[in-house]
């Protein structure tokens, strides 16, 4: 009897070449963009995303081709943050164009597609039971068609905000195994770095993607009278978790309140408040980044 | 997945998909030697993965539009997303068998059945709808329907949408 092996195709179907279809959609899309950066946490309320969106805007303000993916398909956030949410989804010559925000980036989340602000992401299915059998594979697929169906154009740096948790960041490199390298967002709480060690290791030690170093967000907080720093929690862990895994360490975001307030507000925080404290603090990770890929 | 008939020892080929029955789908496959047929039926889970990997049994007659698998399985859209044109893709080598979204029929029977009953007619009609959009074109004239007391979609109904869906 022959085996699996001696059969040449699946009688037609050819789901492999379907799948190797889609894998060269995605490498020509992105073959225009320079840098892919994913942003990831491995714990949540860190202020990965907010760190994301400023990021994206102050390499935009340095001048860069900037674009984001909201990877969080089921708390999607960047698009709010960026100020793009009522944008129509509306389709070029090539794919699907994204939105845009005030400073020029680039977006895509699937908060764009979501009906309002109370609808949550759910799959058309016979049954949503068991859906964790099929779920996670449906949101790659959604992050896969936000990669090589939007029209991103020429890009210097196309970063993607991760959900929490270390489990994307496997996929993620399963689709771009290029990808050019991962920023690692921490608190400095134990258990949240507790957490972000996982997200470090299945990073660099089992994925072999490079990472560009760690941020620590909420570091501290600035008196906005009297200018005096105060931590917000006990210090040093981070500096301790990078000498232990020998990453950089790019930067550390004082807390500052109009960082929320900015982004409930759609308008960014590097944009309005670039000279305070936490706004020279981004755009000193911005030029970290840059270095790391000049 | 392959498929071998045993008393030929040849490798079965994909014949057609058979009409979705409660989200599972049949595959039937055919030995091109001896002819003999057999029907591969899915279950509702594994025919919802083979949907979420957007792949399609017998191969892919046309190049998948734009965003497909999201537009077209994606629950409560923005109406936005209804109204958008996709661009026309064109073909790259095509599957051999011409059977285009077959899965995503599979799914088209909402699980519930106390909604608006649809008449032969709309139903026809909705048929001609885009393949990538009917799930939401419909979704969206049953939330009209019954917003508005409709117990029965008909053409007229659909009628009173079609603004918003370009039927």
């Amino acid at each position: 009897m022959k085996t699996y092996k001696d059969l040449p195709d699946d009688g037609g179907s050819n789901i492999v070449g379907q799948v190797t279809q889609q894998v060269n959609r995605l490498q020509k899309r992105l073959a225009s963009v320079r840098h892919t950066v994913a942003i990831m946490s491995g714990k949540g309320g860190v202020g990965k995303s907010s760190v994301t969106a400023n990021l994206a805007s102050a390499l935009g303000l340095r001048g860069h081709n900037v674009g984001v993916i909201d990877a969080d398909i089921n708390g999607p956030s960047i698009a709010k943050m960026m100020g793009v949410r009522g944008q129509r989804i509306d389709y070029g010559d090539d794919g699907v164009k994204p939105a845009l925000s005030p400073l020029g980036v680039k977006v895509m989340s699937m908060d764009l597609f979501l009906k309002d602000d109370e609808t949550p992401v759910l799959w058309e299915a016979q049954t949503q039971k068991d859906a964790f059998t099929w779920r996670g594979t449906m949101e790659m697929s959604a992050l896969r068609e936000f990669l090589s169906d939007t029209e991103w154009g020429t890009l210097d740096y196309l970063l993607i905000d991760l959900p929490p948790g270390t489990d994307r960041l496997p996929n993620l490199v399963d689709l771009l195994p290029n990808l050019g390298g991962t920023v690692v967002v921490t608190i400095p709480s134990g258990v949240s770095q507790l957490v972000v060690k996982k997200s470090l290791t299945m990073a660099k030690k089992l994925l072999n993607a490079p990472v560009i170093g760690v941020v620590e967000n909420m570091a501290a907080y600035v008196c906005a009278d009297c200018g005096k720093t105060e931590d917000l929690f006990p210090s040093g862990h981070t500096e301790e978790m990078v000498r232990q895994f020998d990453v950089s360490l790019l930067g550390k975001i004082p807390f500052d309140p109009r960082i929320s307030i900015a982004a409930d507000e759609g308008s960014v925080f590097v944009d309005q408040y670039g000279d305070t404290p936490a706004g020279q603090t981004f755009f000193g990770i911005t030029d970290n980044i840059r270095t790391f890929f000049e | 997945m392959k498929f071998l008939c045993l008393e030929c020892n040849t490798a079965m080929e994909f014949k057609e998909t058979a009409t979705p029955d409660q989200g599972s789908l049949t595959a039937i496959f055919e030995c091109p030697d001896c002819f003999a047929e057999f029907a591969m039926h899915m279950n509702p889970w594994e025919t919802q993965m083979l949907k979420s990997l957007d792949v399609q049994l017998g191969g892919k007659s046309e190049a998948a539009q734009p965003m497909q698998m999201v537009r077209s399985f994606l629950n409560q859209q923005s109406p936005d997303n209804l109204t958008a044109e996709a661009p026309t893709v064109s073909v790259e080598g095509g599957g051999k068998c011409p059977f285009t979204s077959v899965v995503a029929e599979a799914f088209q029977e909402p699980a519930e059945t106390t909604g608006p009953v649809w008449t032969p007619d709309a139903l026809a009609r909705l048929e001609r709808v885009p393949s990538f959009v009917r799930s939401m074109a419909k979704t969206g004239i049953e939330e009209f329907a019954r917003e508005n007391g409709h117990t029965e979609i008909t053409t007229e109904v659909m009628d009173s949408v079609r603004g918003n869906f370009g039927m």
